[in-house]
């Protein structure tokens, strides 16, 4: 459908000073063609600023973003033609209709005069606004807002679509909708999505990239980054004893999800000594098996010589985005609650 | 160019469609209408009114036999009548121009024009038309009153002089609503950009009186700048392009300013 130079977006040691703030530092990353990738971040981390950077909306203090192979400061122009950007409130003028703003937006967007009809109606049909498409926009809810933002930013198909914090203020039913209107656009379309949920990304996005106090932390596919995240949180064990025979025993404690034998070079400042195992313990997440496993091993006859808890470089990150998570849920459900009780 | 061009008219006609569903737009139009009217009845009919004035002048000349000079009344009835809508311009105008950036700022809309593939001037130059469109609206009405009084006059009226002054009022108009476009783009509190085009524009009608206080080639190019000086020949019928040149460089200027600030917003560090 585009012609697409690879990777769409290249983000390359992007650093940002808001007075004697460091909103972002050394940022970087890229996106390939038809990808979705989920920023993730907790709020404050710099989400929003790397989105206006890419947007071409803001300077970056140093470093350089393309998107298409265009400098988004050098040839703003060009690259304003490539994207479809929805900033963190939707830009909307609360006196026109949906459908009068959408024809708006297609025709600053460059759209050929020809081609606005249908553009405008399949923006429309895609974020389902076909019963709002004459109402004004003051008079639409929060949840409709956010998808008239949406169409706004999808109407006249650019090759990238850069969506910052696209599910806010949603209903989870909306949410649903949103990340499945999202799905469809992969392939054709280039995404970047910003977000400090982090179910939304494993759920929507093929890359996720974490982004914390300015800093990328981390580059996966959700799956595996989901499994460094978890993995990340356990114990680390020096025991005397039968390595395989102590797997068995804290395989079945509660709350262990996973043993592991380690390289022995993997720890550091110790020199092996005979009859001495070393071990990973990885437990599940909140659960914190320590005593269980102490009381374990001494029980089955081992010798403890060392119990440490290991914290990844990423626990806290994740520990941040899962109980904001959790509010999220919380908050949905009682909204759902209330709506029920309505 | 074309691009350019559909551009400005998208910008354009959003700009214009906004003042016809707003309130505010309305409420203005209203009590200029009120206002506009009053002055038209006082100077011509009022007890101070022209037509008052030259039945005394008239039957002074009757009593006393003396000749009385002759007065063109259509003439002096339209440039009074447009004496007094300049000073009203001077309180409408920033209300008009007030919001058009501001407003985008608060809404966030600003945004959306400064990542879309449109020049910062065409955008500057959209909104500047949309808002001088509403402001023509609103002075039509006038127009028909006018040309009711003076349809009235024997011999009837050149239409070279009040033509020339209703152009006056459309550049005077032109170039105060694009400072206050300007001084609207540095700011997302409407107020302030309001208060703010007010005191510009009070500066730039009185340049004049702090010209003369000041001898020299300064006063004299301080008196070229005067918006009011200008308006004042122009509405008397003395035709002179410095102060077309003058009015086109003030919309020229603002405009040019508006985009550039818009930019400035690009590089800004905070």
């Amino acid at each position: 459908m585009h012609n697409l130079p690879k990777p769409m977006i290249e983000v390359d040691h992007l650093s940002k000073i808001y007075g004697s703030t460091q909103a972002i530092t050394d940022v970087t990353f890229s996106v390939e063609a038809g990808e979705i990738l989920g920023f993730l971040g907790p709020n404050g981390a710099g989400k929003t600023t790397t989105m206006r950077i890419l947007a071409g909306y803001l300077p970056a203090t140093s470093g350089t973003a393309r998107i298409a192979g265009f400098d988004v400061h050098e040839q703003s122009l060009q690259v304003r033609q490539k994207i479809g950007y929805l900033p963190e409130t939707p830009p909307l003028y609360p006196e026109m209709t949906v459908e009068g703003f959408l024809y708006f937006v297609a025709r600053i967007k460059g759209v050929p005069a020809g081609d606005r009809t249908t553009k405008v109606k399949a923006a429309i049909e895609r974020c389902n606004l076909q019963d709002k498409r004459h109402v004004i926009i003051r008079k639409l809810s929060k949840g409709y807002r956010q998808r008239v933002g949406i169409a706004q930013a999808i109407v006249h198909d650019p090759p990238a679509i850069i969506l910052d914090e696209p599910t806010v203020g949603l209903d989870p039913r909306q949410i649903i909708e949103v990340r499945n209107l999202i799905k469809s656009l992969a392939g054709t379309h280039t995404i970047i999505l910003s977000t400090h949920i982090l179910p939304e990304v494993s759920m929507t996005c093929s890359r996720v990239t974490i982004i914390n106090r300015g800093k990328v932390v981390a580059t996966n596919t959700p799956e595996q980054l989901l499994t460094q995240l978890t993995g990340g949180s356990g114990y680390e064990l020096e025991i005397e004893g039968e390595a395989n025979l102590a797997k068995q025993v804290l395989l079945n404690l509660p709350g262990v999800s996973q043993v592991e034998s380690i390289p022995l070079a993997g720890i550091h400042g110790y020199s092996p000594k005979d009859n001495r195992a070393y071990l990973r313990v990885i437990s599940q997440p909140g659960v914190e098996p320590g005593k269980h496993i102490a009381a374990a091993l001494l029980h089955s006859g081992f010798d403890l010589y060392e119990m440490r808890r290991v914290s990844a470089t990423l626990e806290d990150v994740f520990l941040q985005l899962t109980t904001e998570e959790k509010n999220m849920q919380t908050e949905a459900d009682s909204t759902t609650n209330e709506e029920e009780a309505a | 160019m074309g691009v350019v061009l559909s551009n400005i008219i998208a910008i354009y006609r959003r700009e214009l469609q906004g003042y016809f569903v707003s309130p505010l737009a309305y409420a203005i139009a209203g009590v200029f209408w009120f206002l506009a009217g009053l002055f038209f009845i006082l100077i011509l009919m009022g007890p101070d009114g022209i037509l008052a004035a030259v039945t005394a002048l008239d039957l002074q000349g009757q009593q006393f036999g003396v000749p009385v000079p002759p007065i063109d009344v259509p003439y002096e009835f339209v440039r009074a009548f447009l004496d007094r809508m300049g000073w009203l311009l001077l309180f409408v105008l920033p209300i008009l121009s007030m919001g058009l950036y501001a407003e985008e700022r608060k809404r966030g809309t600003l945004e959306l024009l400064a990542t879309s593939p449109v020049t910062n001037w065409a955008v500057a130059v959209g909104k500047l038309l949309g808002v001088l469109t509403f402001f023509i609206t609103m002075v039509l009405p006038m127009l028909a009153l006018e040309a009711i009084a003076l349809s009235a006059s024997t011999p009837p009226m050149s239409p070279a002089i009040p033509l020339l002054g209703h152009l006056a009022l459309i550049l005077l108009a032109a170039a105060i609503l694009s400072l206050g476009m300007f001084i609207s783009s540095l700011t997302d509190s409407t107020i302030l950009a309001a208060v703010l085009t007010f005191a510009v524009i009070l500066l730039l009608l009185f340049v004049d009186l702090i010209a003369k206080n000041i001898s020299g080639p300064i006063g004299q190019a301080l008196g070229y700048l005067s918006l009011l000086k200008h308006y004042n020949n122009l509405i008397q019928g003395i035709f002179d392009t410095s102060s077309i040149i003058l009015f086109g460089s003030y919309i020229i200027l603002g405009i040019f300013l508006t985009a550039q600030s818009i930019d400035a917003l690009r590089f800004q560090r905070q």
